[in-house]
């Protein structure tokens, strides 16, 4: 018993004493339910029992064309919200960053506010905004501008508009944020070098700025990314439920959801998991590539 | 540093407990029963008012007191606390009343076998998801429980290892029952596994006073020229002689949907055809009446007879507040939507009339049980048998039925009772007050009129298609009929 | 700020004009940006004093009709019914999940980075790679199969199956690393040689300085518990276990929406994490920031 004692309090045992629960949260609720998802995709788990069916669950992916919509909707929304939620806030925090603007906390915090919400809340104010019923907000605005009412959530560009909206709405003030921070850590002396020699204001953006700002970027790019694939509560707020008319809101985690908790299909659930995760990790060994991580790793 | 972070802990802390001291529920603050409720039926869970409240012409009122009458969480306990306990789950708050009332009665007559039942609303969603999480844990499930038929074929799909048969219980009723109720809610082995509450046969609901405003004849010409319609031509004539009449932009004579099938279930009750194919059939979208259906709404859309029912369907707020703004004046819907004028248009009283459906063709059916709620006894039930006897009596028994047509305004399964006049034509009943006619004399008139479209497994597939794509693609836009139903058809056929 | 006119005195009077006009442009930019960002919540706002019918008949507008408007949704929600109390009762839920999970979270994802910080051993570099492992797979991928593992662990509607599965924030672990490979490694030694066991070193020495990680990461860590709804909405299913969006979220039924709650409960419930903001909007940031600037 001293021995153990002595040995829990050794400098050697230490550190695993500290790192066991991470152990053991990523024992239980990582490799477990991974190696799990990767079974039940390879199963038809029905209330009756369960069964092994191959690949059948894939072969029959393939052929879903909902799942292709959703797949395709998916990334329509992911590259989009990089569109959008990359040089705006980036130019919006070269902004901040400078001494033009009058009263920054003012607009800083404003600009946060809506991160602040939850996406219940934002979905549903979004969904009334955008209701087809002549009174809704959006309806209102183009019936002033004398373009009529729309049908707003029932059309695929209109729809994916009000997504990439709340997006716009929720994101853009965290993403300038990360900016403005990462333009902080960048040193002065830079500029005034740049100063020193002539450089006009778009110059010292585009070959200081930048390729200082790309650690920021990276990150912003890392978080967007996986944002963008894993997308569903705003969709779900949206549409106030996993269905949308025509699948325009319809998403993969919005499909995983439907078929495995909605219609208690697991096998079936899990094999949209494993595309995602896929895919996933495909978009993350592309980025270690192009970002050279590979090499700094080994060092 | 050390004293911030302290102040934010503090604050939340100092937060957490004024509230918990709010919402302990227990907190008698006692401000007589007027509480000021800006109308609470709005979003209670709904079906259908009280039968006690008295029509609710003054909606802020009645809501007021209903309110003040429901002062606990939505779980409540009946009948004799020394009989056998039940747990019920439902996802309508007046459905567990219902079984309240009726355990009451249950325990009066039967002093040796007596019930006590806790009933606790869900939200929808979650009560399905709970009960299948649960039954597929094999602990945790209630006793008696409320399926809604679209959700039904996920819960049946345990079959005798989920849920009790109820095949012998609820023998001594049969031969009064809808025979087709009774089958929708069969399990693939043939048993009995869910009790109905309601036929949900559709009928055309008629706005008469806005009719007879606009073309500028009394009531009982409108009335006369309704009865006058079998066919659909018929009634779109009529449409278009109403929309000649009114002649204003925004103006329709119905609304057809593209989050809902009822349109397309009516049209295969016509033909007799059931796109499900049936218990062990295969599904075909395909079918002709389905064709005929979409193809004529579609017209009627490009014609500006009728336009797409704003999100969807008539059964939201959308649609309800379409109906009182006049914008449509007629459509088809199951009699269970009644409840929803009682409940959401109040001030639609005495402008309605219902009538029966019309046809393609003159001689065919022309009406279809839509929706439902099929309750379940499961496996998990402490005494099966007497939870199994209880609830066939508590729905279809003549005591059973006639306090769901007085409180949840259903049209009930028990043919018998539909000419009777003392049930049907009571005129302290709120539904026999609000419409022109009464309710039950149009359903007795389709009283073999009525066919039936299966809730299988494939249903959900189905629904889900032709709300999310192919009605949206047809509806709005406009793409071909042929082209949208293959489509459809294509995706149901990879799932079976 | 390092910024176009580094040296004031070369500043012209044309240069000054232009950068006053830049100047109005771009505060004028964010005013309007702020408007458009501010204007749903504002117009949530003014909707929560209108009845709930009104959503439909007026929609969500900001025109301010004070004839419709009343309390009437807020004395509702604060009043003595089943509405009211349901509200708070997801308001304590969703107060309760949030402090439990961000004391354990924070106290967990410390000691895991100090375990991997301040010793040198084997399978530290390995044990990094796995955490940073586990930030590559998006969590929706094992909602099946955690689900599943809930009800077999008897976890499901219990608020430790909320919480277990994300109590190793991965990310948490991340910024406390990035933090503490800062601090001075000495007063690890310094400790010992005062007596001081590895744990004493760990929750005594170590611990308060480093509080300001603290700070930021428990205000974003209770931000996203009080905004949490996908993981929280599977494993609860009791309705008087519900937090706040959940239980907002169960107000639109299929049967009619309580617009009535669900807007003025909506904007109530926004109320912590907006109180906390403005008072602590600088840990926020840091908090927020900390890893983009250094990963």
């Amino acid at each position: 018993m001293n021995k153990f004692k002595k040995f829990f309090y050794s400098q050697k045992a230490a550190p695993y004493v500290f790192v066991l629960p991470f152990i053991l949260s990523f024992l239980l609720f990582w490799i477990y339910p991974l190696c799990s998802t990767i079974t039940m995709s390879f199963q038809d788990i029905t209330p009756t029992g369960t069964e092994w069916i191959g690949a059948k669950n894939f072969a029959k992916l393939l052929k879903d064309t909902v799942f292709h919509t959703a797949i395709k909707n998916s990334f329509q929304y992911m590259i989009l919200t990089l569109v959008l939620l990359i040089p705006f806030p980036m130019f919006f925090a070269v902004l901040m960053d400078s001494r033009l603007v009058k009263a920054k906390g003012f607009w800083k915090a404003c600009l946060y506010v809506p991160a602040l919400t939850s996406v219940v809340i934002s979905g549903t104010l979004f969904r009334l905004m955008f209701s087809e019923y002549p009174t809704g907000q959006m309806n209102v605005i183009t019936a002033a501008l004398g373009l009529g009412t729309f049908k707003w959530l029932k059309m695929k560009a209109t729809g994916l508009g009000a997504l990439l909206l709340v997006a716009c709405w929720r994101w853009t003030g965290v993403n300038m944020l990360y900016f403005i921070s990462g333009l902080k850590a960048i040193d002065t002396a830079m500029y005034e070098a740049a100063d020193i020699d002539g450089a006009t204001a778009w110059q010292k953006f585009r070959y200081v700025t930048i390729p200082l700002l790309k650690p920021t970027t990276v990150y912003v790019l890392t978080i967007s990314v996986y944002a963008g694939l894993a997308m569903f509560m705003e969709s779900y707020m949206l549409w106030a439920g996993p269905d949308s008319p025509n699948n325009i809101g319809l998403t993969i985690v919005g499909y995983l959801y439907k078929r495995g908790i909605t219609k208690n299909q697991l096998g079936y659930g899990s094999a949209v998991g494993i595309v995602l995760l896929v895919i996933a990790l495909a978009i993350n060994i592309v980025q270690l590539i192009l970002n050279g991580t590979l090499k700094k790793e080994e060092n | 540093m050390k004293k911030k972070v302290l102040a934010t802990l503090l604050t939340a802390a100092m937060l957490a407990t004024t509230l918990a001291g709010c919402g302990g529920g227990a907190a008698p603050e006692n401000e007589g029963g007027g509480v000021e409720a800006p109308s609470a039926e709005e979003g209670e869970a709904p079906a259908a008012e009280g039968g006690e409240a008295t029509a609710a012409d003054e909606g802020g009122e009645a809501s007021a007191d209903d309110a003040a009458a429901e002062e606990e969480i939505p779980t409540a306990t009946f009948g004799d606390p020394n009989g056998t306990h039940m747990e019920m789950w439902t996802f309508v708050e007046l459905h567990g009343q219902h079984y309240g009332n009726m355990v009451e009665k249950w325990n009066e007559e039967n002093p040796d076998r007596t019930i006590e039942i806790t009933c606790t609303t869900y939200p929808y969603a979650d009560m399905h998801t709970k009960l299948l999480t649960s039954l597929n844990a094999g602990t945790g499930a209630p006793d008696i429980c409320d399926v809604e038929i679209g959700q039904f074929p996920n819960v049946v799909a345990g079959l005798d290892t989920w849920l009790v048969p109820q095949n012998d219980t609820a023998a001594p009723y049969l031969d009064t029952m809808v025979q087709a109720r009774m089958d929708v809610y069969k399990g693939s082995d043939g048993n009995y596994y869910g009790i109905p509450y309601h036929v949900g046969a559709t009928v055309m609901y008629y706005n008469v006073a806005a009719m007879a405003e606009a073309m500028g004849i009394s009531n009982d010409d409108v009335i006369a020229k309704i009865d006058a319609v079998t066919t659909w031509d018929d009634y779109a004539a009529l449409g278009q002689e109403y929309l000649d009449a009114v002649a204003t932009d925004g103006k329709y004579w119905t609304s057809v949907d593209t989050a809902g099938c009822d349109w397309q279930w009516i049209a295969m009750a016509e033909y007799g055809e059931d796109w499900t194919g049936g218990m062990d059939g295969t599904a075909n979208v395909q079918l002709d009446s389905v064709k005929k259906m979409c193809t004529m709404e579609q017209e009627w859309v490009n014609s500006g007879l009728a336009e797409v029912s704003p999100d969807g369907h008539v059964d939201l707020e959308a649609g309800f507040q379409n109906i009182l703004d006049h914008n449509i004046v007629s459509f088809p819907k199951a009699m269970w939507y009644m409840s929803r004028f009682t409940n959401y248009m109040p001030e639609e009283k005495g402008n309605w009339y219902i009538a029966k459906c019309p046809v393609f063709e003159a001689g065919q059916k022309c009406s279809v049980g839509i929706g439902g709620t099929g309750t379940v006894v499961t496996q998990q039930a402490v005494d099966k048998d007497l939870a199994s006897e209880f609830l066939c009596w508590a729905k279809m028994s003549e005591e059973g039925e006639q306090l769901i047509w007085d409180n949840l305004g259903f049209d009930v399964c028990n043919t018998v009772l539909w000419n009777d006049d003392a049930f049907a034509h009571d005129d302290n009943n709120q539904y026999n007050q609000f419409f022109i006619n009464y309710p039950y004399d149009v359903l007795y008139s389709i009283k073999d009129d009525i066919g039936t479209v299966y809730t299988t497994a494939i249903s959900p597939t189905i629904n889900e298609q032709m709300c999310n794509v192919t009605l949206n693609d047809i509806l709005e836009n406009g793409v071909s009929v042929d082209e949208a139903l293959q489509a459809a058809q294509d995706v149901v056929d990879l799932e079976q | 700020m390092a910024e176009t006119t580094s040296v004031k005195g070369k500043e012209t009077m044309g240069m000054k004009t232009k950068r006053n006009i830049l100047s109005v442009f771009a505060t004028v930019l964010f005013a309007v940006l702020s408007f458009l960002i501010v204007y749903p919540l504002f117009a949530g706002l003014i909707a929560s004093f209108r009845p709930g019918t009104e959503l439909i008949r007026r929609g969500l507008s900001i025109n301010l009709d004070f004839s419709t408007m009343t309390l009437a949704n807020y004395t509702y929600l604060f009043g003595n019914n089943v509405d009211g109390h349901k509200y708070f009762m997801w308001y304590k839920n969703s107060l309760v999940l949030m402090l439990v999970t961000v004391f354990l979270t924070l106290l967990i994802c410390y000691i895991v980075a100090y375990g991997l910080t301040m010793y040198n051993y084997k399978l530290k570099n390995f044990l990094f790679f796995l955490v940073i492992a586990t930030m590559m797979v998006p969590f929706e991928i094992l909602i099946l199969p955690l689900y599943k593992e809930m009800i077999n662990l008897k976890l499901v509607d219990t608020i430790w199956g909320v919480m277990l599965p994300g109590l190793c924030g991965a990310s948490t672990i991340f910024f406390f690393r990035q933090y503490m490979t800062g601090l001075p490694k000495d007063l690890l030694d310094a400790g010992r040689i005062d007596g001081a066991t590895e744990y004493g070193i760990c929750f005594k020495i170590m611990m308060p300085i480093t509080k300001p990680a603290f700070a930021a990461m428990a205000i974003l860590c209770a931000m996203g518990s009080w905004n949490n709804v996908l993981w929280p909405m599977l494993v609860y299913r009791s309705a008087e276990k519900f937090t706040l969006p959940i239980g907002l979220n169960t107000l639109l039924t299929p049967y009619g929406n309580n617009y009535d709650v669900l807007i003025a409960g909506s904007m109530f419930g926004i109320l912590p994490v907006f109180i906390i903001f403005l008072c602590f909007q600088r840990y926020f940031i840091e908090g927020m920031t900390a890893g983009a600037v250094k990963g």
